[in-house]
């Protein structure tokens, strides 16, 4: 065992908070920080152009495929610096979909969709919720049906996040109405622009995201990818990509961080500081002995993830502990700002900008999206402890 | 970064496991407990035959030289069967001390009799009132050549078994870390009753001498001595820690696989896998804090957050998952004929050795307050 970065490893590290430092533009912070925190507005969308010129975008690609093939524990470092400056980097789009374009899209979607990925000209918006079918993923009842040599596409998606500015829709549809669930299903690219597509706003507690409504929707024959009824395996692949990403320790150590910061600067009216108290001490305490185990799951499943060894209820483990305790944090940090941390952001008196305000109300998608906690737990039960399963 | 364990290590961790699992079924352990000390002398012989009590002393003093690391491995086995072994008071605070900052005449003393089983050493961690190692209450004078002890240390494991109790004491000049004989004149031994059934002791020292080559660190590098012996100790600690929940986890995902209730299985109660699985999860927290702390260690680099991190998990986790272990198992899970009741009582044993998690984190807020409070 050694737990600690190689020395190359933390090369990388040091390359890359550098390089995201500049990145972070005042125009670009001031434009996320002005309700497009997912990104899509123009300078979002020129430093994404320039995080593509610079060649980041195909890290931890496979070099078949074009990429450079770096390990998972140098994908992770990537991710955790990423997250650490807040920039809405479009993962999904970059490390779920563009290498399953490059392993399947035909030549025109490589030479187009899949160049617009790696020059970070594209952003690809994720259609799998429908209104009747969440965790029951399998049941969803969007269908294309063949027509010569297109698809036609009808049907409803909800929570179609980043629909709003995104230039296509990675979209789970049924092909085949007969057979049920898993099996009949298959993946399409549908472009933005798309005659029948259409979009309307659902405001959450904390982010925006959409309905999409596909009224027959039609699009070439290459644009179903990876074959006519592989999407179950597609899908379920790039949930399992998805899931260490979700609960990366980067940017909960940067609030922590903050609030420590924060806490150990501000004086009160008798002269002592905020973190001169007992039980802030023990808030902090707490969050730090909570974000280091996070830090090494996230470093385990990685490294496991290099080594080829990841178990099933490794990455389940990851994403039950990330969820529930980012909730926890955020509590924990709010309790040291007091009231205060209620003000939102430009508010006059508002702590760190607001950001701890913001990121309680978004902090619960976490433990039921990408795969609710109960079924992470099923999975923990069956695969890490034998257990058999119920129903 | 590399969470692997060497061939060296796996073998070791074999060899562990079919010497305890041969000698920590319920019966043998029942039998043992029926006696006055809860110590297994026949498994220590073994444990010692098969070279593991040797893990971290050097080939020259009659043992393997595997590293911490390695004799961490066996700790957890340790845990894990809840073996009635001293094997952190005798291994780690006290041989290991004895070999990295010992004479040479001191560790040809005392090691080679521990790796081959027939030398039992101990540590005096605390003092009634007082769970400070480093700042002890008791005096040391000087006499002569040696010096004399007075005042009294509380829970020590095995003080009647050992043939020296290491502990620190005031004297001149600092604090210094001794090495006492238990059995001379001025040292009385009251047996106490701690609630995993480990044989414990209170030391009461009326002038009990100390011989001058007794001496293990004066007070020019007591404080950082005490500092290793500490750090190390509440690592294996940790790693026992880990072996007792992992177990209580294992144990209650069979039982509840094949307990039934209502016809079914009550593990397919989706309320019993997630609690077990809020186990597993838990463990696997504890199983990677742990590691990084012995990875420090093992590398000799100063690990005081690491460890502290990791033994407030570890006091955390024994105490969910003892409970939840209980509660998951119903009335038999509390049946001393079963064996789960004694990873309970490991579990609040470890849980309160050495800082408990509420303690701690005072500490580790206070490192905080010194990494970001801003100068007045
Ligand atoms: C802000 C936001 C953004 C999103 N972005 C996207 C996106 O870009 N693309 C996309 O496709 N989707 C997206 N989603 C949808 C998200 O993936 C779903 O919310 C999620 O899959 C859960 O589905 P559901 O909301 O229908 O909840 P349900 O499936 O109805 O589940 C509700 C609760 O029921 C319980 N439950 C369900 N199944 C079980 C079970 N088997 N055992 C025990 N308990 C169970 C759990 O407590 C669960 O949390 C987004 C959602 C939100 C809120």
């Amino acid at each position: 065992m050694r737990i600690e970065f190689t020395p190359r490893q933390r090369t990388l590290q040091k390359e890359l908070r550098a390089y995201f430092e500049q990145l972070m533009t005042p125009e670009l912070r001031y434009e996320l920080s002005q309700g497009t925190r997912e990104g899509g507005g123009p300078e979002f969308r020129k430093a994404l152009r320039q995080i593509g010129a610079d060649g980041w975008i195909s890290l931890g690609w496979p070099e078949a495929l074009g990429g450079q093939g770096a390990t998972p524990m140098e994908q992770y470092i990537f991710t955790e610096e990423v997250m650490r400056t807040g920039f809405p980097y479009p993962f999904l789009t970059t490390d779920a979909i563009g290498p399953v374009l490059a392993e399947h899209g035909d030549e025109e979607i490589k030479r187009t969709v899949l160049d617009g990925i790696l020059r970070g000209e594209i952003v690809i918006a994720i259609g799998y919720t429908e209104p009747s079918a969440g965790t029951d993923l399998a049941s969803l009842t969007t269908r294309a049906d063949r027509d010569g040599d297109d698809w036609v596409i009808n049907g409803q998606k909800t929570f179609t996040s980043l629909a709003d500015f995104s230039d296509y829709v990675w979209l789970a549809a049924r092909t085949d109405p007969k057979s049920k669930k898993h099996r009949g299903l298959s993946m399409f690219l549908v472009p933005s622009d798309a005659e029948g597509y259409s979009i309307s706003p659902i405001w959450t507690l904390g982010v925006r995201t959409n309905a999409t409504f596909y009224d027959d929707v039609r699009v070439p024959a290459k644009n179903l990818i990876g074959g006519e009824g592989n999407g179950w395996g597609l899908i379920t692949g790039q949930l399992n990509r998805e899931r260490l990403s979700l609960v990366n320790h980067g940017s909960a150590d940067m609030l922590y961080r903050e609030v420590a910061s924060w806490a150990g600067a501000t004086l009160l009216p008798d002269g002592s500081r905020v973190i001169d108290a007992h039980w802030v001490q023990h808030n902090l305490a707490r969050a730090r002995v909570g974000l280091e185990a996070l830090r090494l799951l996230c470093w385990k499943q990685a490294w496991q993830m290099t080594e080829g060894t990841l178990q099933m209820a490794d990455a389940s483990v990851a994403k039950v502990y990330g969820t529930e305790f980012f909730i926890e944090l955020y509590r924990l940090l709010l309790e040291i700002l007091g009231q205060a941390g209620t003000l939102k952001q430009d508010s006059p008196g508002a702590i760190l900008q607001g950001k701890l305000e913001f990121r309680y109300r978004v902090g619960s998608i976490l433990t039921f999206g990408g795969g609710t906690n109960e079924v992470q737990r099923d999975i923990v039960a069956a695969a890490g402890l034998g257990m058999p399963r119920g129903r | 970064m590399d969470f692997s364990l060497s061939d060296e290590q796996l073998e070791l961790q074999k060899l562990a496991r079919q010497i305890l699992l041969d000698q920590t079924g319920n019966e043998r352990l029942r039998e043992i407990e029926k006696e006055e000390d809860r110590f297994d002398e026949k498994l220590w012989r073994d444990l010692a035959e098969a070279g593991l009590l040797g893990i971290g002393i050097a080939e020259a003093h009659g043992g393997m030289d595997l590293g911490f690391e390695s004799l961490c491995l066996l700790i957890e086995e340790i845990g894990a069967s809840v073996a009635p072994v001293p094997i952190v008071p005798v291994l780690v605070p006290t041989a290991l001390a004895i070999q990295r900052f010992g004479s040479e005449e001191q560790a040809r003393r005392f090691l080679p009799g521990v790796a081959s089983g027939e030398t039992l050493l101990t540590t005096a961690l605390i003092e009634s009132g007082n769970e400070e190692f480093r700042m002890p209450t008791t005096k040391a004078g000087r006499v002569g050549a040696g010096w004399i002890l007075n005042g009294s240390k509380t829970c020590v494991p095995f003080a009647h078994r050992a043939e020296r109790v290491l502990l620190a004491a005031e004297m001149d000049g600092g604090v210094g870390v001794f090495l006492l004989d238990p059995h001379v004149a001025g040292v009385e031994l009251r047996r106490q009753q701690a609630t995993a059934g480990e044989p414990q002791f209170e030391v009461i020292l009326t002038d009990a001498e100390i011989a001058p080559d007794d001496l293990l660190a004066g007070p020019e590098s007591a404080a950082s001595v005490l500092g290793w012996i500490e750090q190390r100790s509440m690592v294996a600690h940790c790693a026992q820690a880990l072996g007792v929940a992992e177990c209580a986890t294992r144990m209650t995902a069979q039982y509840t696989s094949e307990r039934e209730q209502f016809g079914v299985k009550i593990a397919t109660f989706q309320a019993v896998a997630q609690r077990a699985a809020d186990c597993y999860v838990d463990t696997q927290c504890l199983r990677v804090v742990t590691q990084q702390a012995i990875s420090l260690l093992d590398a000799e680099r100063d690990a005081s957050e690491a460890v502290a991190i990791a033994k407030i998990w570890a006091g955390d986790v024994v105490h969910r998952v003892s409970h939840a272990a209980q509660h998951l198992h119903g009335g038999i899970g509390v049946d001393r004929d079963y064996p789960l009741f004694r990873y309970c009582l490991w579990a609040k044993q470890l849980e309160l050795t050495q800082g408990s998690s509420s303690r701690l984190l005072s500490g580790l807020g206070e490192r905080i307050v010194a990494e970001f409070r801003a100068s007045d």
